[in-house]
């Protein structure tokens, strides 16, 4: 009898240390995982803020938390390759500025876990960046430096020819290598391509890709490209302003210049903002084959209330005009991980960062709005559930992972 | 077109000025027509006539900019809960009555299925959004700018609680309230330097009633709207403090009652320290060894709970990211005591966890029991009329057009409380639109915008 009792013991002793072996496991869920190839049901677990296992049918007992995820889909943290987020008290401007926006307001809530600032900062601002947001937000936050010393700082330095010096933004390049993730360019009205050469430049170096905005009146959208190497990035595709040639001719049809550049290599990032994206030209180019490569949201103060919204608003428009769940969820984690050169980012293999998100898909009557205030309607919506950053839950709109109050 | 019609009304200016639509007076005055009727539309003159005098009557009805059609209207200063249309006109709310004719409005919205009600006050949130990465919530990223959170939630007005005091309000006003487009009103802290950081906000020299007080009655009445008192360790003394500045100028205190060890009367504070009118926030949370909680061990509200909320003490929610528990709050509400005021304690400490938005916690209190009406009423009428700004929170004639337009979603949703505990609940609002000072500020699915194909026809 009093071996039976140690037997017991001892048993039940090993199931609690076995129980104790994952922090969350994540149940049921159907997982969207383009590095591992995976479209799946799968069981996720999550300990010590890292993946520990994926497989079918992990057992309940074997985690402190079970997270049932029936008819959710699971994806990596999503990357957002195109935010402004150097907020500050500054009047009237987006570097230290309150034209940017606090990251951690708007990703957790769309299933973002990692944001790239898209060059808000030069190499003059960029540790005030580091220190103001980066360093003091739950989010990871990575960054384009802006060839311009002092990034977007809506004075005249911000053309100042000078100041845009390729040695110095290589040498900043070098130094926060874990968080400048490449060279933007954008918001200079002159003719010299200086600014442009010395951000190919820079970019090339070390190795990283450029990120070409649109507010370049002067250069012609062909030269740009031309210049512009495999890996690079535009962001702003689907604009129709008149500062930069919009990619859909009056006719409808997608430019040969603009379909050759993006068969080369160049990425096409969405970078929908307050008036960066058109369905007059975001429709008939994904009907030409120019589907884009991330969903850059632009994000700052004058989209976050526009037809923007977040990011998975603008990822479920792309549903609508036609792409495939799977795709867009690929395109909004791996693709964009590796657009920015971050591997170890958007994926959940084994012993990856525990960065991921549950979403819905929610069937309906939705409609969707473009920076010329005209809709499409849709069937579908993506809703973000549960947003876990380094293994902790960041984000839980029903209490998933929350026990019940009584 | 525009010219035809120019020419008409003109002419029928002139006309009236001898005698108003004699065409058409003249028809209704005679017992017979003055010509018989076929001969009359053979006229074309006549036609011309009259199709002129239809287009100018239509063109001078149009006086409405947005016509807000068929949406259940509740709103609670005026005992309103069914289908009724509002019409807004440049900022403000010019009609508000049973079917008004499309053609009176150069723009209508269908609402049909849609609730709308008065643009949610948010009476307590923390808003001002900084660089200064000593400070705690001052002039720190611990705010958050308000309208990347208003709008999408159908809050057009937030009241700032004490994030700043008389030293440091006006950094708050030029850096963040005239920058918004959210109405931000302010409580100002009884503390001078405001909520800068705990050490400073025991700092009993900085807390001058006069100036305070001041800061309020002669510098900005129309912003400053009462006074904070939070966070003190001390012991009546802040409280005092606060409720004579208050005294001075007319104005409610809201005090945090939280971080004293051990714990002060909280009976004591509502019966002798605060006058009626004056606001008790966080009112359902649960850190028993900091704050006296209102409901106790044996899940009883404590009767003089009851009382003070009969002197008139406003208890306000203020949830947060650790003033909110079910077992506070679900006990308190099964029993009869509800809050008056459902606010948000927004700051970035808050806004991703068990509180999600506005929208969700005022979803919350109707999973736990109460009727949409009751929990508008507590978003809209009532925080008005404790900050004494009658102007806002209701759908009178006149006034602002801030209005906020939901989906009652029906389904299977969670909501959690900051304990990581949740209830289960088969509804949720959805903000669909925000129309703030006339002005459309969040359309979720575009019920204000046409279709793209429109743009080729």
């Amino acid at each position: 009898m009093r071996f039976f009792l140690i037997i017991c013991f001892c048993v039940a002793y090993n199931m609690q240390a076995i129980g104790q072996e994952y922090d969350f496991l994540i149940k049921g869920a159907y997982l969207i995982d383009a590095k591992n190839d995976i479209r799946d049901t799968m069981d996720v677990a999550v300990s010590d803020g890292k993946i520990v296992s994926v497989s079918k049918n992990i057992p309940v007992i074997l985690a402190k938390k079970v997270i049932e995820a029936s008819g959710l889909i699971l994806s990596p943290g999503l990357i957002d390759p195109h935010t402004h987020v150097f907020v500050g008290s500054k009047s009237k401007t987006f570097a230290d500025g309150f034209y940017s926006v606090s990251p951690d307001d708007f990703t957790f809530r769309s299933g973002i876990t990692t944001v790239v600032d898209a060059g808000t900062s030069g190499w003059r601002n960029f540790e005030t960046f580091k220190t103001n947001v980066i360093d003091a937000s739950k989010t990871r936050v990575l960054a384009f430096l802006n060839i311009s010393g002092t990034g977007m700082s809506g004075d005249s330095t911000q053309e100042n020819l000078s100041d845009m010096d390729a040695k110095k933004a290589y040498e900043t390049l070098k130094l926060y290598s874990d968080i400048l993730v490449g060279i933007k360019i954008g918001h200079y009205t002159g003719t010299d391509w200086l600014p442009f050469e010395n951000a190919l430049q820079a970019s090339g170096k070390a190795g990283k890709p450029l990120l070409v905005e649109c507010h370049l009146p002067e250069y012609s959208l062909a030269d740009q490209l031309n210049k512009m190497r495999p890996g690079d990035i535009i962001t702003h595709s689907f604009e129709e302003i008149d500062e930069r040639l919009p990619i859909i001719d009056s006719e409808g049809r997608l430019h040969p210049f603009v379909k050759a550049a993006y068969e080369r290599g160049i990425n096409f990032d969405v970078g929908h903002g307050g008036a960066g994206f058109w369905f007059s030209q975001a429709i008939p180019a994904y009907q030409q084959g120019l589907v884009p490569n991330s969903f850059g949201t632009d994000l700052h103060r004058f989209s976050m209330n526009s037809g923007m919204k977040n990011m998975l608003n603008v990822m479920s428009k792309f549903i609508n005009i036609g792409m495939r769940v799977e795709e867009v969820i690929e395109k909004a984690s791996w693709k964009t991980a590796q657009a920015i050169h971050r591997p170890d980012l958007g994926h959940l293999s084994e012993g990856a960062v525990a960065d991921l998100t549950l979403l819905k898909l929610h069937e309906g009557d939705f409609g969707f709005i473009d920076a010329g205030k005209n809709k499409i309607e849709g069937k579908y919506k993506l809703e973000t559930e549960l947003t876990m950053k380094d293994g902790k839950v960041v984000y839980d709109l029903n209490g998933l992972a929350a026990n019940k109050y009584h | 077109m525009p010219l035809f019609k120019q020419f008409f009304l003109q002419y029928f200016r002139y006309t009236s000025r001898i005698n108003p639509f004699p065409f058409v007076k003249q028809l209704l005055t005679s017992h017979s027509l003055p010509m018989p009727l076929p001969y009359l539309l053979n006229k074309s003159f006549t036609i011309f006539l009259l199709s002129s005098l239809l287009i100018c009557f239509s063109g001078n009805a149009q006086d409405i900019d947005l016509l807000l059609k068929g949406g259940h209207v509740i709103d609670p200063k005026n005992g309103i809960s069914e289908t009724i249309d509002i019409g807004i006109t440049g900022k403000n709310i010019v009609k508000i009555a049973k079917n008004i004719p499309e053609n009176t409005a150069k723009k209508t919205i269908d609402l049909k299925g849609y609730y709308v009600t008065p643009g949610l006050i948010d009476m307590h949130v923390h808003v001002f959004n900084g660089a200064d990465t000593e400070s705690y919530i001052a002039n720190a990223l611990t705010s958050l700018p308000p309208d990347g959170f208003t709008f999408r939630s159908g809050v057009t007005t937030v009241v700032d609680a004490g994030s700043s005091g008389w030293r440091n309000f006006r950094q708050f006003k030029a850096q963040t309230i005239d920058k918004s487009q959210t109405r931000v009103l302010a409580l100002l802290n009884i503390v001078g330097t405001g909520m800068y950081g705990r050490l400073e906000e025991q700092d009993v020299t900085d807390m001058n009633p006069t100036m305070t007080a001041n800061m309020i009655t002669k510098m900005f009445p129309d912003i400053l709207v009462g006074i904070k008192s939070a966070h003190y360790w001390g012991d009546f003394t802040q409280v005092d403090l606060a409720v004579e500045a208050g005294k001075l100028a007319e104005v409610p205190v809201m005090v945090d009652f939280g971080e004293h060890q051990p714990t002060n009367s909280i009976e004591a504070l509502f019966m002798k320290h605060l006058r009626p009118g004056d606001i008790f926030t966080h009112t359902f949370s649960y850190g028993p060894n900091n704050r006296e909680t209102i409901v106790d061990e044996d899940l009883k509200v404590k009767p003089f709970v009851f009382e003070a909320q009969k002197r008139g003490i406003k208890f306000d929610v203020g949830h947060g990211g650790g003033a909110f528990s079910f077992r506070q709050a679900v006990p308190a509400i099964q029993q009869g005591f509800l809050p008056d005021v459902i606010s948000s304690d927004l700051h970035s400490q808050s806004m991703n966890s068990g509180f999600k938005d506005m929208a969700n916690l005022l979803s919350k209190f109707m999973n736990m029991g109460l009727t949409m009406e009751e929990v508008v009423l507590r978003a809209t009428w009532n925080p008005a009329q404790v900050i004494n700004r009658k102007d806002l929170g209701h759908l009178d004639v006149g006034t602002e057009a801030d209005i906020a337009i939901f989906t009652l979603r029906k389904g299977d949703f969670g909501f959690l409380d900051i304990r990581k505990t949740k209830i289960d609940g088969d509804k949720r609002l959805e903000t669909e639109m925000t129309i703030r000072a006339g002005r459309v500020v969040w359309d979720l699915n575009g019920l204000s915008v046409p279709y793209w194909e429109s743009e080729f026809k």
